[in-house]
Order: C-alpha cells, then sequence, then structure tokens
C-alpha cells in the first residue's frame, strides 16, 4: 500500500495544469479545423480559440511571471518549476499560434471565398472602386478618432493599453526640423497609433470581382484602412514602414484584502492599474521591419520567446463580428430555441409547481425563463417575505436585477451577494450593485478572501402551514445570456432541509457564524473538500470488499492533488471511474498500475459544457450530486460554493441517462489518452451519437408532447382536466 | 392551525444569537432560521468588568440587524434575554439603555437559575426524546463559559439542581498564565474540575445513580459536530466519547481549529469542555451522553410557546420546581407534617380569595414554594430563624424563578415571623435589568406583602403543629374570609395567634379572616 500510495501522489503521474490547459485549447481549434462544422461555426472557434489564449495569458502566463519574479521556487502538481513552465508554455503557444493561422489562411480563408465572402488581405489588393470607398471611410468615419503619437526625447514612449491593437510606424522627416529617436533607427523616427476600438473590425466593401465570381461580401480590416493612410498622419514625414502590433499586460492583480478597508473602491483602483501592468506578449506582424521590432521590443521590455510573429491578421477575435453577419445562416448550425419545461408547462404558479416536486433544468436545451420567472414571481408575491441571491456574472439589463429591485421596493426583504472579484467583471459588476443598493436591496460585496462562486436563490414565503422556502441552485450563473450557450443544471425544490440550509449560506454570506452542521448542502471552503474524498473513499471501500463500485464525474477542470490521488487509489481498487472534462486535467488516464480504471472524456461542441455532475454507486443506493465546484484547489479552499444532492427518484434517473449518453457521445468527445494527448473515439461499426444534439432533440420533443397533452386536456371537448391528470402530462 | 412565529435573542458571554421559530401543533417548536455572531463580551468583563465603548458599539450594530431579520419574516413577537455577562457587567444599565434607545430591543437579563431552566426547557420541548432519556437515573450537564450546572433527574421529576463554578472560558483564563504544554493542560484542567466535583459528589451526588447525560451549553455541540462522519453525533457512547477524548487530548490549538472547525479564541475552550464531560463521566459511571443541540433560544421559545398556550409540554415545569423546593425543604429538615399542613392551608386560602386578591398562577406558585421552605431557617437558629431562612433562601438557587422571584420568596418567609414593614423591605434586585413581570419596586412589595398575609395566616392555622384544621372549609362570605372546621378539641391557640394576624390580613385584603368551630352538628 504504502508503496502504492507513493504513486498516487508521484509528481510524474500529474499534468502541468498550463499544458493540459493548452490541450483544450487544441481542442477547440480542432473543431475550427473541423470539414464537418459549419464554416460560420468554424470561424466562431477560431475566434474562440483567440480569446481563449489572451485570457491564458493575461491570467495563467501572468501569475507564472509574477511567481517568477518573486523567486518563487515551489513546484507544481507536476512537479514543474515556474520557469520551467513558461519555457514549455512557450513553445507549445507558438505552435498552437502557428496552427491557428494555418487553419486561417489555408482553410478557413479559402472557404470564405469559396462562399463568396471576399476578406481582402492587405490594402494593396483593393479595386481601384474599393480604394476610393477604403479612402472615404477613413476620411469620414476613422480620422477623426485617431490619435498619432511620436515619440522623442521630451515626450516618453507612450502607454500602449493592453489588448489593443496598434499601429507601428518608422518616419522619415521630409524637410528640416528636430529629429525625433535617431539612435534605433539611424534617422528614423518612431510613432505609434491605437486602432480605435470603438470602430468595427470589419470594414465592408463594395463588392469585387474574385476567381469564384462577384464575391458576395467584401471586407478589408480596420487596421488595413488605416495603414493605407497612414501618411495623412504625418503629414511631414514619409512613412518609410509600418506595421500592426498588439501586446498583453499582466493582468492577474492579487488583491490584498486583509488590508482593503472599502473591497469596492480597492477594486476599482485595480481596475486602473490593470491596464499598464508588464509586457508578456507581443504579436506583431510577420515580416514585420527588424528595426521597428527592435523599438518595440527595447521601449516595451519584452523577451524573444514572448514575442509572436503572426503570419495574418492579429487578434482573431473580429471572426466573431464577421460570425454576426446577417445573411449566412445556411452556414451556421441551425438555431436552437430553449425548450419549455414539461413541468411548469401549466396555469399554476411556479410555487404550486414546486410544491408537486423537485423541478430539474437542463439548460441551454430547456430555457432559462423558468429562474429569472421564479426571482419575478417572487418579486410580485405578496405572500413572499424575502428574496435572497448570489449573483456572480451577471449580463447586461438582467431581468433577473430589475426583479430584484422591483422585490425591493415592494417591501421584500432582499439580500444580494454580489461578487466582486469575478474575473474581468467586475466594472460590470459595480454598476449593478449600487443600482442595487439604490433600489433597497440589502447588498454584501463578497467575503473577505474568498469568492462566491455558489449559485443559489432563496424565496422565503409565509404559507397557510407557515414559512415555506423555495431554493434554486444551480451550476451556473444567474446569467440569461450564458445560459443560452452553456450547458448547466438547476434544481428547484422547496425540501424544508435544503430550505435550512439556504437559510444558513445566506447568513454565513452576511457574515454571521457557519451552523454547527448541514442537513443536505455541502459548502466550500470549509466542508466540501471533505466530503468529496469522504465519497470517493467510500467508493474504494466498497471496491474493496468486493462490491461493484463506480464514479461518473464531470465538470470543468480537474486538477485538485488530494482528489487525483484519492481517485487513483480508487482506480487501484477497481472503482470503475469515468469523468468528463471539458478543460483542464491534471489526472493522468488509463496509465496502468496507475488509472486504469479511469476514463477521462472531454466534449466541446456548440455548447460550452459547463455543468458538474457527480455520481456515486454507492453499493448500489446510487447518490447523485450537482453544484457550482470543480475539483480544483481554487474552488475547494478559496471559494463559497455549494454541492447539492438530487433526491428526487425520477430526476436521478434523467441526471444519469443525461450522463450515460454524455458518455456514448463520438461526435463532439475527445479521448485523453495515457501519453496525454486527446484523440477522438473510434467510429467505426457505431452509430454517430451527438450528445449535445441528443439533448436538443429530446428538448423539443418532451416539450412537443407535453404541449399535446395539455392542448388534448382543455381542447375542444372542453372537459377539464383534474391536477391528476395534468401531473402525469408535467413529468412527461 | 396557521403557525406561530415568534423571535428570540440571545446576548451570550462568546456569542449572539437570534432564533426564529415557527411554533404549531404539527412541528412543535420549529427553528427556521438561527443567526449566530461571535462577540467577545466574555473577554470584556473578565478585563474590566466592563463592557467596552466598542463591543457595545457592535452589540447594538448586531442586534439592529438581527431587528431588520426579524420584520423581514413580518414578525413582532419577539423575547431578547441577556444572561452572566450582562447581569456582572457593571455598566449594564447604561448598554441596556443604548440598545433599548437603539434598537428598539428591551433586553432581559436573567438568572443564571432562569437561564438553566430555559436550557433545559429546551431539551424538555423535544418531548418523546426526553421523556425517553430522562427515565432512567439522568443529569443534564449545562457546561456554559463561566459555570456549569448539574441537575439530577428521578422518574421523570427534577430531584436537585446545582451551579459549580467550572466553565470552559473561566478554567482557560485561570490556566492561562501558567503557559501550560498540551498535556499539562488536559491535567491541570483536569484537577481543577476534579476538585469541584469531588465537593459536589459529597454534598449532593452521594449514592444517586446516573446511568445517562444530557450535554447541553454550547462548549459541547461543537465537542460532536463533525463525529458522525462529518455530522453531528447526537448519541455519544462512553467508548465514543473516550475515542474523541483521546484524540482530543493530543492536538494543538491550531490543530482544533482545524478539526472542530472553530476560531482561533474558541480553540482553546474546546479542551476544557472536553475534560468537564470526562470528568463527570468518570464520577458518574455514565454511559452515554446524549446532545441533543439545543441553543438557549430554543428554551426561549419553548418557554415563549408555554406561556402563551400553544402548545403543551408533557414534561410539568412547575412540579420541578415543586420538587427541587421539597429536596431543599429536606436539606434544611423542615419537611415536616406542619410545613405540609401549612403549605396546603396556603393554597386553599390563594385559591378561596382568587376574586379578591387579583394573583395569577405563578404568585400560586411563589406562595407554595415559599410555604414548603417557610422553616429552613431553623435548620441554623431557631432563636433567629426569619432572618436565617431569608439568608439561605437568598443564597441557594431555585430552579425555574427569577432573581426577584427569588427575593420575593426570601421576604415572604422572613416576614412569616416577624413585623411586616414597607420600607424595611430588602430588595436588591436591579428592576431595570429585570424588565420581567415585576415593573417597580412597589409592586414587589405589595407582592410580597399579600404573599406574606397569606402564608401568616396558614402558618398560624397550625399554631400548635397538630395539624387541627385538616379538612376544614375556607370561604368568603360577606366580606368576610370564613375558615369553618369541624375539629372538635381545643383550638385556643389556633384562635388567639388567628386574631393576631387576622389584622395584618385585613389590612392587607380589606377582608377580614374569621375561624368559626362547628360544633356537635
Amino acid at each position: 500500500m504504502a508503496e502504492n500510495s507513493e504513486r498516487f501522489t508521484d509528481p510524474k503521474n500529474y499534468v502541468n495544469r498550463e499544458l493540459s490547459w493548452l490541450e483544450f485549447d487544441q481542442r477547440v481549434l480542432g473543431e475550427a479545423r473541423d470539414k464537418t462544422t459549419p464554416l460560420f461555426e468554424r470561424l466562431k472557434f477560431l475566434s474562440i480559440t483567440a480569446s481563449n489564449l489572451d485570457e491564458f495569458f493575461m491570467v495563467r502566463v501572468a501569475s507564472l511571471k509574477d511567481m517568477v519574479h518573486a523567486k518563487y521556487t515551489k513546484p507544481d502538481i507536476a512537479g514543474m518549476l515556474p520557469s520551467a513552465q513558461l519555457k514549455e508554455i512557450s513553445l507549445r503557444t507558438h505552435e498552437l499560434v502557428n496552427q491557428q493561422y494555418t487553419t486561417y489562411n489555408r482553410s478557413i480563408l479559402p472557404a470564405l471565398r469559396s462562399n463568396g465572402i471576399d476578406m481582402v488581405l492587405r490594402h494593396e489588393d483593393l479595386t481601384p472602386e474599393q480604394a476610393a470607398y477604403a479612402d472615404r471611410y477613413f476620411r469620414e468615419e476613422v480620422y477623426p478618432v485617431l490619435t498619432p503619437m511620436a515619440v522623442d526625447s521630451s515626450r516618453p514612449f507612450p502607454l500602449v493599453r493592453n489588448r489593443s491593437l496598434n499601429i507601428a510606424a518608422l518616419l522619415k522627416r521630409k524637410e528640416g526640423g528636430d529629429h525625433l529617436r535617431k539612435k534605433e533607427g539611424g534617422d528614423m523616427e518612431f510613432a505609434l497609433v491605437q486602432v480605435p476600438s470603438v470602430l468595427p473590425r470589419i470594414v465592408t466593401l463594395p463588392s469585387a470581382q474574385t476567381e469564384e465570381g462577384t464575391a458576395q461580401k467584401s471586407m478589408i480590416l480596420l487596421e488595413e484602412v488605416i495603414e493605407r493612410n497612414i501618411r495623412e498622419l504625418f503629414l511631414n514625414y514619409e512613412v518609410v514602414t509600418s506595421h500592426p502590433f498588439r501586446i498583453m499586460r499582466n493582468a492577474d492583480f492579487s488583491l490584498d484584502e486583509e488590508d482593503a478597508v472599502d473591497l469596492l473602491e480597492e477594486i476599482e483602483k485595480q481596475l486602473k492599474k490593470r491596464q499598464w501592468g508588464e509586457v508578456i506578449r507581443l504579436e506583431i506582424e510577420e515580416k514585420a521591419d527588424k528595426r521597428l521590432l527592435k523599438i518595440l521590443r527595447k521601449e516595451l521590455s519584452v523577451s524573444d520567446e514572448d514575442i509572436f510573429e503572426i503570419p495574418g491578421a492579429l487578434d482573431l477575435t473580429f471572426l466573431m463580428q464577421m460570425y454576426a453577419l446577417e445573411g449566412f445562416e445556411h452556414l451556421k448550425s441551425p438555431k436552437y430555441t430553449p425548450q419549455p419545461v414539461p413541468a411548469l408547462m401549466n396555469d399554476d404558479d411556479i410555487f404550486a409547481n414546486i410544491r408537486k416536486g423537485d423541478i430539474l433544468l437542463s439548460h441551454p436545451y430547456e430555457t432559462f425563463d423558468p429562474v429569472v420567472g421564479f426571482v419575478r414571481s417572487a418579486a410580485k408575491d405578496p405572500d413572499v417575505l424575502a428574496i435572497k441571491q448570489t449573483l456572480y456574472r451577471v449580463s447586461g439589463h438582467s431581468p433577473i436585477i430589475a426583479a430584484l429591485a422591483e422585490a425591493a421596493e415592494n417591501g421584500k426583504q432582499v439580500s444580494v451577494l454580489v461578487e466582486l472579484k469575478a474575473r474581468f467583471d467586475e466594472e460590470n459588476n459595480i454598476i449593478w450593485a449600487k443600482k442595487l443598493e439604490q433600489a433597497g436591496c440589502h447588498v454584501i460585496y463578497g467575503l473577505v478572501g474568498l469568492k462566491t462562486h455558489s449559485k443559489i436563490t432563496l424565496v422565503v414565503r409565509r404559507e397557510e402551514d407557515g414559512i415555506r422556502r423555495y431554493v434554486h441552485l444551480g451550476t451556473g450563473n444567474y446569467n440569461d445570456s450564458t445560459a443560452k450557450l452553456y450547458t448547466d443544471f438547476g434544481l428547484m425544490t422547496c425540501h424544508p432541509l435544503i430550505g435550512e440550509d439556504a437559510t444558513a449560506v445566506f447568513n454565513m454570506l452576511s457574515g454571521y457564524s457557519e451552523p454547527l452542521s448541514w442537513n443536505m448542502l455541502a459548502v466550500a471552503p470549509l466542508w466540501l473538500r471533505g466530503r468529496f474524498l469522504r465519497l470517493i473513499e467510500r467508493e474504494t471501500k466498497n471496491a474493496r470488499l468486493g462490491k461493484h463500485a463506480s464514479i461518473i464525474a464531470k465538470m470543468n477542470s480537474l486538477c485538485d492533488k488530494d482528489i487525483i490521488a484519492a481517485l487513483y487509489e480508487a482506480s487501484c481498487a477497481g472503482v470503475e471511474i469515468r469523468l468528463v472534462v471539458r478543460g483542464i486535467c491534471c489526472l493522468k488516464a488509463g496509465v496502468p498500475g496507475l488509472s486504469e480504471h479511469i476514463e477521462v472524456r472531454s466534449i466541446v461542441g456548440e455548447f460550452l459544457e459547463h455543468a458538474r455532475v457527480f455520481i456515486f454507486e454507492n453499493g448500489g443506493s446510487e447518490e447523485i450530486y450537482m453544484g457550482s465546484a470543480d475539483w480544483m484547489p481554487r474552488n475547494l479552499d478559496r471559494r463559497v460554493e455549494i454541492l447539492f444532492p438530487i433526491v428526487d427518484e425520477e430526476l436521478k434517473g434523467r441526471v444519469r441517462r443525461y450522463m450515460e449518453l454524455e458518455l456514448e457521445d463520438n461526435l463532439k468527445a475527445h479521448i485523453l489518452q495515457p501519453d496525454g494527448t486527446y484523440e477522438k473515439p473510434d467510429r467505426r461499426g457505431k452509430p454517430p451519437v451527438g450528445s449535445q444534439q441528443a439533448f436538443c432533440e429530446a428538448a423539443v420533443s418532451a416539450a412537443q408532447a407535453a404541449y399535446r397533452e395539455t392542448a388534448g386536456g382543455v381542447g375542444p371537448s372542453r372537459v377539464f382536466t383534474p391536477i391528476e391528470g395534468k401531473k402525469e402530462t408535467e413529468k412527461g | 392551525m396557521a403557525a406561530h412565529m415568534f423571535a428570540a435573542i440571545n446576548v451570550g458571554s462568546f456569542e449572539l444569537e437570534l432564533g426564529i421559530y415557527e411554533i404549531s401543533n404539527k412541528n412543535r417548536v420549529r427553528r427556521i432560521d438561527h443567526v449566530r455572531h461571535v462577540i467577545e463580551l466574555g473577554r470584556d468583563i473578565f478585563r474590566s468588568g466592563k463592557i467596552s465603548y466598542a463591543v457595545a458599539d457592535e452589540l447594538c450594530r448586531m442586534l439592529e440587524d438581527f431587528v431588520r431579520i426579524i420584520h423581514g419574516y413580518g414578525l413582532t413577537e419577539c423575547r431578547a434575554y441577556a444572561t452572566s455577562v450582562m447581569r456582572e457587567a457593571m455598566n449594564n444599565h447604561l448598554v441596556l439603555e443604548q440598545i433599548r434607545v437603539r434598537t428598539g430591543l428591551k433586553l432581559r437579563v436573567v438568572s443564571n437559575a432562569e437561564h438553566r431552566f430555559l436550557n433545559y426547557k429546551a431539551i424538555a420541548a423535544l418531548d418523546e426524546d426526553f421523556d425517553r432519556n430522562i427515565k432512567k437515573g439522568t443529569a443534564i450537564v449545562d457546561v456554559g463559559f463561566g459555570s456549569m450546572q448539574i441537575s439530577l433527574f428521578d422518574k421523570n421529576l427534577l430531584i436537585s439542581t446545582e451551579n459549580l463554578p467550572i466553565g470552559v472560558l473561566r478554567i482557560s483564563n485561570s490556566i492561562r498564565n501558567a503557559n501550560p504544554t498540551v498535556d499539562r493542560t488536559r491535567d491541570l484542567v483536569g484537577e481543577i474540575v476534579e476538585s469541584e466535583l469531588e465537593n459536589y459528589r459529597k454534598m449532593y451526588l452521594k449514592n444517586w445513580e446516573v446511568r445517562h447525560l444530557i450535554g447541553i451549553g454550547e462548549p459541547i455541540l461543537y465537542l460532536f459536530r463533525y463525529e458522525n462522519d462529518g455530522k453531528p453525533l447526537t448519541n455519544v457512547t462512553r467508548s465514543q466519547f473516550e475515542d474523541l477524548y483521546a484524540r482530543l487530548s493530543v492536538m494543538n490549538e491550531e490543530e482544533i481549529e482545524s478539526k472542530f472547525g472553530v476560531s482561533a479564541d474558541y480553540a482553546r475552550l474546546i479542551l476544557p469542555g472536553a475534560v468537564i464531560y470526562q470528568k463527570v463521566m468518570e464520577m458518574t459511571g455514565a454511559e452515554q451522553i446524549w446532545v441533543p443541540g439545543v441553543c438557549f433560544c430554543d428554551g426561549i421559545a419553548a418557554e415563549y410557546a408555554a406561556d402563551k398556550k400553544l402548545l403543551k409540554f408533557k414534561h410539568s415545569f412547575e412540579n420541578d420546581i415543586i420538587s427541587t423546593s421539597r429536596n431543599m425543604a429536606k436539606r434544611y429538615r423542615c419537611r415536616s407534617v406542619h410545613s405540609e399542613q401549612v403549605e396546603e392551608h396556603a393554597l386553599e386560602i390563594f385559591d378561596a380569595m382568587k376574586k379578591y386578591h387579583g394573583m395569577g398562577k405563578r404568585e400560586r406558585l411563589l406562595l407554595q414554594i415559599a410555604a414548603i421552605i417557610h422553616a429552613c431557617g431553623k435548620f441554623v437558629s431557631v432563636h433567629n430563624a426569619n432572618e436565617c431562612s431569608y439568608n439561605i433562601i437568598m443564597s441557594t438557587e431555585i430552579i425555574g424563578i427569577s432573581q426577584l422571584e427569588q427575593e420575593i420568596i426570601a421576604n415572604v418567609v422572613r416576614y412569616n415571623l416577624r413585623d411586616f414593614d414597607y420600607d424595611m423591605i430588602r430588595i436588591e434586585n436591579d428592576f431595570h435589568t429585570a424588565a420581567g413581570r415585576s415593573e417597580s419596586r412597589r409592586e414587589a412589595v405589595i407582592l410580597i406583602a399579600k404573599l406574606t398575609a397569606i402564608l401568616r395566616l396558614a402558618n398560624t392555622m397550625d399554631r400548635g403543629h397538630k395539624q387541627k384544621l385538616k379538612g376544614c372549609r375556607i370561604a368568603v362570605k360577606n366580606d368576610r374570609l370564613v375558615i369553618t372546621t369541624d375539629y372538635s378539641g381545643d383550638i385556643t391557640l389556633e384562635a388567639v395567634s388567628f386574631e393576631n394576624k387576622a389584622e395584618f390580613f385585613e389590612e392587607i385584603f380589606g377582608i377580614r379572616p374569621v375561624l368559626k368551630q362547628k360544633r356537635g352538628v
């Protein structure tokens, strides 16, 4: 055993999380490269790989750089030092970027062209008519918002904004005058201009003839239009060379909450600071003038391995803008409309429906409307005393915010925990928080040292037979926009013990003492890790006793060492473990003598897999949990997370079937190989199974069946359906 | 029946607590919300005897929050109690006034006896569970921050209850300067606890057989909170206890913090708590501890439910109070046929006068207790019995009654034997802090006078200690309290004495008592 348990924790048996993350971005790129994916969906995936990579740099790479600066030498889960990780990351990212552009240049652009979309790559290639249009566009729309900046000894090198696209130029003075920066470029002078982010990156041009005939649509990128007219900006100079470049700065600030008297103020301050962190990546057009690059490298103090020479347009996120172009629906997947929830397709109010039994919501296959409706009804219901909710990433113009404000105005006690520490969302969140406060809500700005990641809503209602608490628990944020794109589960229940725990959660979030014990919920950071470990160990014990033991779990990331070690141990004891892990996975699957009973798959599809589901066989009396937490140290130790059980047998069956279908997916699944790479499953001889597609179809037919039943019940015969009869319908 | 809702607030030594309750026949007393906030009132008192401005401010702010939560539930019914810390604070008047002004809450400071009795009511409210647990020799061990209470039960009846100066905070503070190592801490605490328990064993426990303990008070809640596979363990066997104790006694404070999920301040209180229970188990030989997990607020709610007649309790608390009083009488050797006769007469007079004296059930109970223990002073001095009785009663804890009530009883017993003098009545009770049932000194004095008048009359009716008037009939007729006896022997002694006391009785009630001997019918 002792020898084994050493194996379970040996760093050799773990994968570095950053490299595993890059594998994930690679899988997303795989979707962009997949010719069976509709063309515009491929654009979207390619755009996602780019924005993913941006975030990865700003947060993860930045953090590693900080560690190197701080001479932090603790190895990671896989035994790698920060400097070693950076080295590997640099190699791997360069590879990934190369693949991105191969895909863009060799696959996407030609495919666009053959579909009548002509992307003019260089302004030199514009037709005279297009050129005239572009120049007029420049004069009328672009020129007024440009701020060209020259550099000389009296003017320091301008601050280049994080993630902004810029054009750097070398100038030569036409006649007389002072010389700017002579040293680097001989008699050259350096200048730059930011490509304005207020204007669309894609400029639509008059159509032109191409080899394939008349293009349906011609377009060029904004920076090309500016480059074409750059002389207009530096009138007394000759522009020797100009190239677009882009930088990324260190954005992961660690907020010292112990010292922050007012959290809100501190974050506002940090937000301003974020723009000007250390440069950790420089992207510049391939074959850019060496003199220009030299100046940039020096002024931005960026090292060679952090320079990416890009063979094409910088910042591929503009592809998302292209995706939004109208008139190309035939190049996209058919638009899916989230379906109504059968259990709610009746005339009863939401509270009555919840009283009939727990309701499971499967987004985005089923609509998020009931969740908004839940808060809305509560705001209006005269019997509702209080509404409490945690808000993490809220969408703009959120109907939930409006409903909460209304509730407060209706005299209900409304407590809202607005998590300000949601990455990149602080600005957004502060606005909502202030709005809610003005409406009379009690707003809590998170807990010191902990991010509140749990998604929970509690409605306290005074009813005939006493107080009844209605609770919504979710795996995803209360964000009606992302609920159309992320796969998540939600549970609506009025189980008294869950209600009691929910009350305790909000007491805790309000700064009161934790309860002495929990009934049904498990809450991080204090109790969750232990709970998961006990659940895994129970399976291990059962396996050792010769019982059948299994774990099915689905999450976004798996990188907690204790949990992985427990899974290795469980695997060695014979527990059958099947994991659906979308992103980072530090566990090695299928390694003989370590994890041969563990299978890890990742599903990358049209919807972002986001739900967290945990199924433990428990010697026959299966337990199913859901929650907001991944098996990551940050989720288990530094966040407020909630794990909730599904107790209703029928709902348990639904969740099990859901997971089984995901485990059968052979279209969008990638299987983790013992060597750490991912491969698509072998489909030979098997019918194709696309789980997301199947869930869409199932939701549509369930809703239709419910419609038919309801229509049949109160239809032309004018016979009213008794409640019992309806119940069948709702559950069907 | 629609559920009745109620809020209870407890201002404790270490923690503020708010409980929101729903009281219904179906769910009985159901706690639907429990809000707790750690506040170290105890530390302030320990240091300076006063509650500091900063802590008082925090206290008010938290109570303001509590009031907001209570309003959030749409509630108006609330009882807010404070225990030992507020009792001991020298500046409690000011703090209580501040709380009243800022929050509108009238905080009532309860005596230790009331406090413990409420804790005990909280368990008794569990009805079936409680009954099942107190059948065999049972002791409730209520360990608090400053002291502990041991209450013995026999056949569903409370027999005795004693307060010992062993509390987790008190012990922890008293050994603090010694800076003991982990091992030493256990032994030192053990020594302190043992010496106190030894006295208790000799004086009160004697050969009483205790097989079950009921563990209440806050520290024990933390001891077993994770012992049942991460959940609280409620029935702790001796071996489970020993197992926990063995693990705990080698942990340092940091380990305790993480294993028991408590703050650093609380961590040092965990071991003393365990040692106390361990020593009690050792002393009694109990095999099991039941940890019902009740808190003080539960007791307040149970009391409220009983007061408002919202619920019926199987257990009779009055019987507990009476049985402990009888036990006290026994201890001071004043349990006699005479005192039983006086008790009977006093209650008969009380009941007959019901329409005229304007007193209720609670006052009747006070009268009954006074009658039961009215002669306890004779244990010390027959000559100076009234003063001795007063002192004994004042220094004995009578469970279930407030400090003021205790003073009322002591005075009634005192004036049973001496001339009543309104101005000489000693009442130390602080009317401001005990915003309870009796609002002013004047009312208390009147109550003492009324009860004294009845007790005196009842006492004189058995002046010769011969129970001559047993079975007499007592009724009010034509503004006279007519006591008619069939006793055919000589009642001169009683009659003379009766006349003496009748005057005072008339002065108080405006009704003249008359003793009539019915002859040879």
